[in-house]
């Protein structure tokens, strides 16, 4: 078996795998190393209990790029999207907020709240479509170095100002507060209705350590409505069993296009030469030859672990040691013997087919936020919840429900340690369970198993480090032509042939694949042009 | 009967005076309306116990912008800026504490005593820190360019801002662009190691706002701070001999020179609009003063939701304004003391103890004890520990008291203007002790010490200096709300949907504290339409 390729991509999560799928097409040798025993890195669905499986880290799929789906042809290496309707978020007082796909039905429903607010959802609903229209194409560029004179980037900026330009005055003022007001300040202009608010402002403050009344969290409220199946905007759902279908859609596509994948492949080093990148060294002492080099896990792990500090210069390991992980939450799946039943809406039904939010009110939301910022997990922390077995049963046992409980927040950086997570860790999933048990009292006795997931497991099992999500948090100073560290936005590394592909590039974290294939983008352009 | 007349101006805060003057200067005959007696704004001094006077609201300048106090000749006609070695004061509750100076080297020292490594950083961020600064000067001076129709003079003096930014060099490039939205804590965290270093440069960073040390966005209030006070990483103080008041009488005295009339006791009740321009005042005495252009120093709320019939404005720009936040979360407490407070931690050798309280003293030894203040008030109440940001005049001009004694003036954060429990008229005194008390853990023998309190709400600021919801820059310094923005998008070149109608107050760029460069800005962008 040869062990020279043309492109060794570190990692067979997403990105890792969309870029080495586009690598392939284009002719270039590729091989994808994974860590585990399993593709897919954080998108992944493993059996944690016999019959029982679950999508053990990310949950739901809403931003994989259109492009991508097309162009690799995903549908028909088996991934399937189910929808996944609606938002239910059930209320101290008895009552609940329910906002479904249908648009009539979700403004009937907030007007039982609010008739100001209902009148303000239509508006609000269409604001969020433009906002979208302009962002989109930002999502699938590379972006420019605002330093250089480079006529390209310099072009990029203007094509950027221009859009700015060219929206209407009401577009251009909601952009700009957008991109610079904290969630809660945004939707306070449009709505009055406390819970609406909470459970939108939730959306803005996933996967970071931002609460919802911090400045940049506004923005994230977009992704919300840019979520994008088949052309429709909006539309959330599941990949028919579990998101790690998705991984092994992609996956499939990456081997057709003739790329080979290894599992079980951890690396030990990268091997730098003269300021080159060529190949790596796995942990089992195998040396594998490789002109292109890209890494889709995050830059703490492929620069300071991965690299001899003495290839890289000081003030980029600098950056790279600044670039912000933090992470913030953590993940309960739970095996059920039968379905959680909501006090403010009892038995089963369709509220329960789409995400339940525990977000009953503003303040709890910020009481989260300031639990961590001192260092300990949230008493009565924000949950996204989604039973993904009703849309898909192939995933649990006849009559038996898996629960996916997302949990904000939960810091990696605890007062006492990172390390006391595995001492805290039970007491985080019992914090879960009571405070999905104050809204469904029945949960505590159809438990059958439970898993917790911290942010100390989510570094040592998938290699985020601290626990981040995103491979980095997404706040305003780590994004576009910042992400992940300034000057390095566009995928390449100061050790030529070494590249960057992961969430920790432009356009971040979530399941969107863009990341990989604009990396493979630019490292085609490098490899027609003969750089490497 | 109306009387004709060429320019009112509304409010003789500085701003006022400085747009006052610029327009005199170029032969219009602006008339000053001040509704208070003394004209000066939240700039003023009083005498509020026998022999005891202190700058009633702001108790240092912005700096006052060199080149207007230049214009102005501020100087010739008395004004007397002080501004003491000191610069700050940060004790710890240890009873150890941290003493920044004008002079690097020498505070850097002081540093070392804490950690080695933060002396050596604290001039490194310094120096990057002023040549930052020295870059956003220009933005402050300029008006920001029209968003939809940029003019060629907009791009030119972009431009020009554009080559000293590339001036910078990557680095500093960069760190500008990074440095803006992000959190005041993570960027002294990059820097420092020290908790008390950390909390003393992030204090300038969320002074005056509604946002905690952890709020994305208040690194840019501190770089806009710094912008103005010529990027020294202590900050800067000035004080005014004879207090701020002194500043805004110099001020009134060179407009009048230049010929604009300032008449006192003389309250706008509302804005006349015919035909979609303004037509002049009319008082609440029911005085008319018609005008050929009307210039407000009040903050855009007051002004264009108080003094304007909403008739005369488009409902989408008044659902814009109403959305413009203005809340404030800034009380003030200002002490008469029998004598210097004992510091604890000017106990022992060396301390100086009037030296070392020359300049601000700042109380929010740590970032967490900084974002806990925030914390209290996000939920309607005020700090019960609060971050506090003080002066002792008296120490630098002994005028202010009688002989031996002193004032200290305190500006304590957080203070909501719309408390949860409770209204600020029973609950007044509470803060004041509230505000000793947690001064008392570093000065013990400060209580024995106050002879008279005077305790100033956010409701104060509103009722007694036109101070929307108490907000003293008139308002929130988010970055929604600065340079283009401010106050609204489209909006930001101190002219307003209505023809002849300005605004030159803190709620135009760039806004921040004395320096007069709203008043400068607004006044050259005026005469530009005015003809």
């Amino acid at each position: 078996m040869s062990t020279t390729y043309d492109a060794v991509i570190i990692g067979g999560g997403h990105n890792g795998l969309v870029s080495a799928a586009y690598l392939a097409r284009a002719g270039m040798k590729t091989l994808v190393l994974e860590q585990r025993h399993v593709l897919g890195g954080a998108a992944v669905t493993e059996e944690v209990f016999p019959g029982f499986k679950f999508s053990v880290c990310s949950y739901v799929v809403s931003l994989l790029r259109p492009e991508i789906i097309r162009e690799l042809d995903l549908p028909r290496h088996g991934l399937e999207i189910l929808p996944l309707d609606g938002t239910f978020t059930p209320m101290h007082s008895g009552d609940y907020l329910w906002r479904v796909n249908d648009h009539g039905k979700t403004v009937r429903e907030i007007r039982r709240h609010s008739k100001l607010d209902a009148e303000a959802y239509e508006e609000f609903g269409q604001a969020m479509v433009q906002m979208c229209r302009f962002v989109k194409p930002i999502l699938s560029m590379t972006p420019p170095d605002p330093t250089s004179l480079d006529p390209r980037g310099l072009m990029k900026l203007l094509f950027l100002g221009r859009r700015f330009q060219a929206l209407s005055g009401q577009d251009k003022y909601n952009q700009v507060q957008l991109m610079t007001m904290s969630a809660i300040d945004f939707l306070d202009q449009w709505f009055e209705t406390d819970v609406l608010k909470a459970t939108m402002s939730a959306s803005g403050i996933i996967g970071t350590f931002l609460g919802v009344r911090s400045p940049g969290t506004a923005y994230v409220l977009l992704h919300h409505y840019m979520g994008e199946i088949d052309g429709a905007f909006r539309s959330w759902g599941f990949a028919r069993g579990g998101t790690g279908a998705i991984s092994n859609a992609i996956g499939d596509a990456a081997r057709e296009a003739g790329v080979e994948i290894r599992t079980k492949a951890p690396i030990a080093k990268i091997l730098v030469k003269d300021g080159r990148a060529k190949g790596v060294v796995l942990q089992n002492g195998d040396e594998i030859q490789a002109d292109v080099v890209s890494s889709s896990v995050d830059p703490n792990l492929t620069f300071l672990k991965m690299i001899d500090a003495g290839s890289l210069p000081d003030e980029f390991l600098e950056e790279v040691r600044r670039y912000k992980f933090r992470g913030s939450s953590g993940k309960v799946n739970m095996a059920l013997d039968a379905l959680p039943d909501f006090k403010c809406l009892p038995g089963p039904g369709a509220h329960l087919r789409g995400a339940i939010s525990i977000s009953p009110s503003v303040e709890h939301m910020e009481r989260a936020y300031d639990d961590a910022k001192y260092g300990q997990f949230s008493r009565r922390p924000y949950i996204d919840i989604v039973i993904p077995s009703l849309t898909d049963p192939s995933v649990a046992p006849p009559g038996k429900h898996v629960m996916s409980c997302f949990v904000q927040y939960a810091p990696y950086k605890l007062k006492e340690g990172p390390q006391d997570w595995d001492r805290q860790r039970e007491a985080f999933g019992d914090t879960v369970v009571d405070s999905i048990a104050q809204f469904a009292p029945n949960l505590k006795s159809i438990i059958r198993h439970r898993q917790v997931v911290t942010p100390l497991d989510l570094e040592r099992e998938f290699g985020l480090s601290e626990g981040n999500i995103f491979q980095g948090e997404l706040s305003l100073e780590q994004l576009f032509f910042l992400r992940p560290v300034p000057g390095w936005a566009q995928y390449r590394t100061p050790v030529k042939n070494l590249y960057m592909c992961g969430s920790a590039t432009h356009p971040g974290g979530g399941i969107m694949g863009a990341n990989g294939r604009i990396a493979a983008m630019e490292i085609l352009k490098d490899w027609a042009k003969g750089a490497i | 009967m109306a009387t004709a007349r060429d320019v009112v101006i509304i409010g003789g805060g500085h701003n006022g005076l400085v747009t006052a003057f610029y327009l005199a200067r170029a032969g219009r005959k602006p008339l000053v309306l001040e509704r208070r007696p003394v004209a000066g704004g939240a700039a003023i001094t009083d005498e509020f116990h026998p022999g005891f006077k202190c700058s009633t609201l702001a108790h240092t300048g912005g700096p006052l912008r060199a080149d207007v106090a230049r214009d102005m000749q501020l100087e010739t006609r008395g004004l007397q800026i002080l501004r003491p070695e000191t610069r700050v004061f940060a004790p710890s509750p240890e009873g150890r504490a941290l003493v920044l100076y004008g002079d690097v080297a020498r505070t850097a020292q002081g540093i070392a005593t804490f950690s080695k490594k933060d002396a050596a950083k604290y001039t490194e961020f310094h120096q990057s820190l002023r040549r930052i600064a020295s870059v956003l000067g220009d933005l402050e001076s300029m008006a920001p360019p029209s968003v939809d129709h940029p003019s060629a003079g907009d791009l030119w003096s972009l431009l020009k801002t554009g080559r000293r930014f590339r001036a910078l060099g990557k680095k500093d490039m960069f760190r500008l662009l990074r440095w803006g939205p992000m959190a005041v804590a993570d960027l002294v965290a990059e820097w420092f190691e020290t908790e008390l270093l950390r909390g003393t440069i992030a204090g300038r960073g969320i002074f005056g706002t509604f946002l905690g040390p952890w709020s994305a966005g208040t690194s840019a209030v501190l770089l806009q701070r710094a912008a103005a006070d010529g990027g020294e990483a202590a900050g800067d103080v000035s004080f005014v001999r004879g207090g701020m008041g002194a500043l805004t009488q110099a001020m009134a005295a060179a407009a009048r020179a230049a010929g604009a009339e300032i008449r006192t006791g003389a309250d706008v009740a509302r804005i006349s609009v015919k035909d979609g321009a303004a037509k002049g005042v009319v008082l609440t005495t029911g005085e008319e003063i018609a005008s050929q252009a009307v210039i407000s120093n009040a903050d855009p709320r007051r002004t264009l939701l108080g003094l304007v019939d909403p008739l005369h404005l488009e409902p989408d720009f008044l659902i814009k304004m109403q959305h413009y936040r203005c809340v404030g979360y800034t009380a003030k407490v200002n002490l008469a003391l029998s004598g210097l407070p004992a510091f604890t931690a000017l106990k022992g050798p060396g301390g100086d103890g009037a030296a070392a309280l020359s300049g601000r003293i700042h109380i929010g030894p740590e970032i967490d004890y900084l974002e806990r203040a925030y914390d209290d008030a996000k939920y309607g109440d005020f700090s019960k520990a609060p971050y506090m940001d003080i002066t002792i005049p008296s120490i630098a001009d002994p005028s202010l008291a009688p002989q031996g004694k002193h004032v200290m003036s305190i500006v304590a954060q957080f203070a909501p203007y719309k408390l949860k429990k409770g209204d600020w008229a029973t609950r007044r005194e509470e803060l004041g002790d509230t505000v000793v008390k947690a001064l008392a853990a570093y000065a013990p023998d400060l209580p024995g010490r106050v002879l008279q309190g005077q305790v100033i709400t956010p409701k104060d600021l509103e009722e007694t200096y036109g101070l929307t919801g108490g907000q003293i820059y008139h308002g929130e310094l988010a970055l929604d709300q600065l340079f283009t923005m401010r106050p609204l998008l489209g909006w930001a070149r101190y002219a307003t949907p209505i023809r002849s109608l300005f605004l030159c107050g803190s709620g135009t760029h760039p806004g921040v504290g004395v320096t007069g460069a709203s008043g400068a800005n607004a006044a050259r962008e005026i005469l530009k339409t005015l003809r």
